[in-house]
């Protein structure tokens, strides 16, 4: 059958792409940073497990979340996972945050043509130790902020994070830290109060949030039940 | 151009006056310098058994084995270089899995015989490769007719079927043991106590330490190719050494 | 010399091949992309192929088996299916056994097209030949198993040529029990329950219900029915001929086909419109 428009084209009944639902959000603060993700992997109208982790660690202080499709975002965080290990072995330390961001936005601007169909967020500790975010869209542009949240859940947390979060403008001279002034415990409540928010309404987002907190410390996990409906 | 092979060695494409491809003359060397191997043909199925030589006392026992599985119904006994005989074992499973993908059934023992004699004699035909340093025992349970079947496949190509054979160091000797079996009366059983035997008698004192490796495909085994369960193996192995301590005992007095 | 390619290849990979692996492979694949004349070329033709027409890609489904059911319990796993292959709306292949062994840990079920079904039985008889030739007595998990099954469904979407099957992949090794899933894109999740095909409908919410995790075999076996019985009530695509596998530490077990009882008499089966009004 030609594909040049002179004659009907046959088109797949198939999709390779699904959407799973599911919504992952970070915070930085000036020395930690808070990373959420809930855990519920949906099709259309069926939730397919309650249990499906979106928050990977690629390096010690660095962690990956995405929403969208989970056979894409498996397929992605074993390929960069295996880079930072790599990285590690060659030079001797683990990648950093901001390596990582960047690496993870060519790794998607490759494949623009047949994007990895992902809604990422990068989180962890700069060079400095402070909080870092990095926020993407699915064909790897990308910029830094101080906190963001992408997925099913984004139209309703993101307007919530602005009106909580919102730090000193950029153009105030001299220049001030963006990180949020929230207190680690302050920003893990807001992070819970956003799930359970998002849970009320959004049929993408539930069962359990998983929280990731780095910190000078290292990094530390809760948990919190969310709706199950 | 003096010396051995006068200048008619250096390619499998030059024939010697008298009519010799003397790289595969050099290749059969390379057999007959290496441990042995033996097979025997039983009632009941085939038993394989090399005395595989072990140039450094540190080497993990169990490692770089010589026998191995091609597939389920097949298995491969190596004499010569431990690495060209790898490689015809690796062929060897491309063949069978490739028999299997294409006609749904397991490659019957004539024709993974044919297919692998044509593979080492491929290696006898061009100036840019060496032949296989390496002969194999190929034990088979023709899928067809249950049959248990034992091939040598030699460097030059050539592919026989035997009843009992031996290849590598001392295999004269071997060869005349096994011959003295009665092989249509013998189980696996009784044959890998033979075989475990003969590997231990004709083990000469000069190499130093060796592994005894046996394998067999046989009705006990379900039919499949696999190692001697290491009850059985070790039994047979000790049975040998003991014997060989009792004659040696009985030549000094 | 002929290179010899098999469809597993622990070099290439799993079920594909990627391009610049292997020239000969390559080279196959630019001819059977290239448009060929319907001139049969008679003496140049390769031996084996189809000759006029250009390569086509899987568009749906032909022959098909649906719903399959699996949870764990205290001992282990078990997962359940029909034995009827449909071709179309057609009830074609009756005793088709749709539950397979892979290694003496390890069973596979699918949901939709059985031929590749089949394609995929042959991948895993071929990983499970070459872990057999290491004769160390080594096998693959079931979560290695799945783990593969994943790679190879998401490779061959990304080729626009995908395996038109859900998998549903069930064992027992090294003291953990193991139930996952995987569908024709990729997309894969373990559970201690899960469904496969139409059963996400009709069977999960039973098991979200009555399951859990430490229930007796007896008990398990008796939620499957159920759940068979509410799938085979709705799925027309499905026959009242079922086999349930188990695996437990102990080794695997596929049933015997057997019948689920069933009672179409219900009183409100009797004049269905008249319990729902506004229906036809």
């Amino acid at each position: 059958m030609p594909h040049d428009g002179s004659g009907p084209t046959t088109r797949a009944n198939w999709s390779p792409y699904d959407n799973n639902g599911g919504t992952v959000l970070a915070v930085a603060g000036e020395d930690y940073v808070v990373c959420a993700a809930d855990t519920r992997m949906s099709t259309g109208y069926n939730i397919l497990t309650r249990d499906y982790k979106k928050i990977d660690q690629m390096s010690d202080k660095c962690v990956l979340a995405s929403a969208g499709f989970m056979a894409d975002a498996v397929t992605l965080k074993k390929t960069l996972k295996a880079r930072c290990t790599t990285y590690e072995f060659q030079n001797d330390k683990p990648m950093g945050c901001v390596s990582f961001a960047q690496m993870l936005s060519n790794t998607l601007y490759y494949r623009r043509f047949f994007p990895y169909y992902t809604f990422n967020i990068v989180a962890g500790l700069d060079a400095e130790g402070k909080g870092a975010v990095f926020t993407y869209d699915a064909v790897g542009s990308y910029e830094r902020t101080n906190y963001s949240c992408q997925g099913s859940g984004q139209g309703l947390i993101m307007p919530v994070l602005d009106n909580q979060l919102k730090t000193v403008s950029p153009l105030v001279l001299p220049a001030q830290s963006s990180a949020t002034p929230l207190s680690e415990s302050e920003a893990v409540d807001l992070v819970k109060d956003c799930f359970a928010t998002a849970g009320e309404r959004d049929i993408y987002t539930g069962d359990t949030v998983e929280i990731w907190i780095i910190n000078k410390d290292g990094v530390r996990k809760e948990y919190q039940e969310l709706k199950l409906d | 151009m003096s010396g051995i092979g006068t200048g008619y060695d250096l390619s499998t494409t030059t024939y010697s006056p008298d009519g010799k491809v003397f790289q595969v003359d050099y290749a059969c060397k390379a057999v007959d310098n290496g441990g042995l191997a033996l097979g025997i043909k039983c009632s009941d199925g085939v038993v394989l058994g090399v005395e595989k030589l072990l140039p450094f006392k540190m080497l993990v026992p169990g490692s770089n084995r010589r026998i191995a599985p091609v597939d389920r119904h097949a298995g491969m006994a190596g004499a010569g270089l431990a690495p060209d005989a790898r490689q015809i074992m690796s062929r060897a499973r491309s063949e069978c899995a490739n028999y299997k993908s294409f006609y749904g059934d397991k490659i019957p023992s004539k024709i993974l015989a044919d297919r692998m004699a044509n593979y080492l004699h491929m290696f006898t035909l061009y100036w840019s490769v060496r032949p296989f340093g390496a002969a194999v025992l190929l034990a088979v349970r023709d899928p067809a007719t249950g049959k248990y079947e034992l091939y040598l496949l030699e460097p030059s190509g050539e592919c026989q079927r035997y009843h009992g054979m031996a290849i590598g160091k001392g295999r004269q000797a071997a060869k005349n043991e096994v011959e003295k079996l009665k092989l249509g009366e013998m189980s696996c059983l009784e044959a890998v106590k033979e075989a475990a035997r003969i590997i231990v008698t004709t083990h000469d004192e000069k190499d130093k330490d060796y592994e005894c490796e046996l394998a067999w495909i046989c009705d006990d085994s379900g039919g499949e190719f696999k190692k001697v369960p290491k009850d059985i193996a070790d039994e047979a192995i000790a049975a040998a050494k003991r014997a060989l301590e009792d004659d040696d005992a009985m030549d000094a007095d | 010399m002929i290179p010899t390619r098999v469809s597993h290849n622990p070099i290439i990979g799993p079920g594909v091949v990627p391009f610049g692996v292997d020239p000969a492979y390559d080279a196959q694949y630019k001819l059977n992309q290239a448009p060929r004349s319907h001139v049969a070329s008679h003496g140049q033709g390769k031996p084996f192929t189809v000759e006029p027409g250009p390569h086509q890609r899987t568009q749906y489904p032909y022959v098909t088996g649906t719903t399959v059911l699996g949870c764990k319990y205290k001992d282990g796993v078990m997962i359940a299916c029909d034995t009827l292959c449909c071709y179309g709306s057609t009830k074609r292949y009756k005793s088709v056994e749709r539950i397979k062994k892979v290694n003496s840990s390890t069973i596979i079920s699918f949901t939709g097209e059985l031929s590749d079904f089949h394609y995929i039985v042959s991948l895993l008889e071929e990983l499970d030949t070459t872990d057999y030739c290491e004769d160390d007595g080594s096998e693959l998990a079931p979560w290695e198993i799945h783990s593969y099954l994943c790679r190879v469904m998401y490779n061959r979407r990304n080729k626009f040529d995908p395996l038109w099957n859900s998998l549903v992949v069930a064992g027992v090794k090294h003291g953990r029990t193991f139930l996952g899933t995987v569908g024709m894109i990729g997309q894969h999740y373990e559970d201690s329950h899960l469904a496969a095909g139409f059963g996400n409908h009709m069977a999960r919410p039973l098991f979200r219900e009555k399951h859990t995790d430490d229930m007796s075999e007896e008990d398990a076996r008796k939620l499957m029915e159920d759940c068979l019985r509410a799938c085979l009530m709705r799925d027309k695509t499905m026959m009242n001929k079922f086999q349930i596998a188990k695996v437990t530490a102990g080794g695997l077990e596929i049933s015997e086909p057997f019948q689920v009882p069933m009672n179409w008499g219900y009183e409100k089966f009797k004049d269905p419109t008249k319990h729902a009004v506004g229906a036809w």
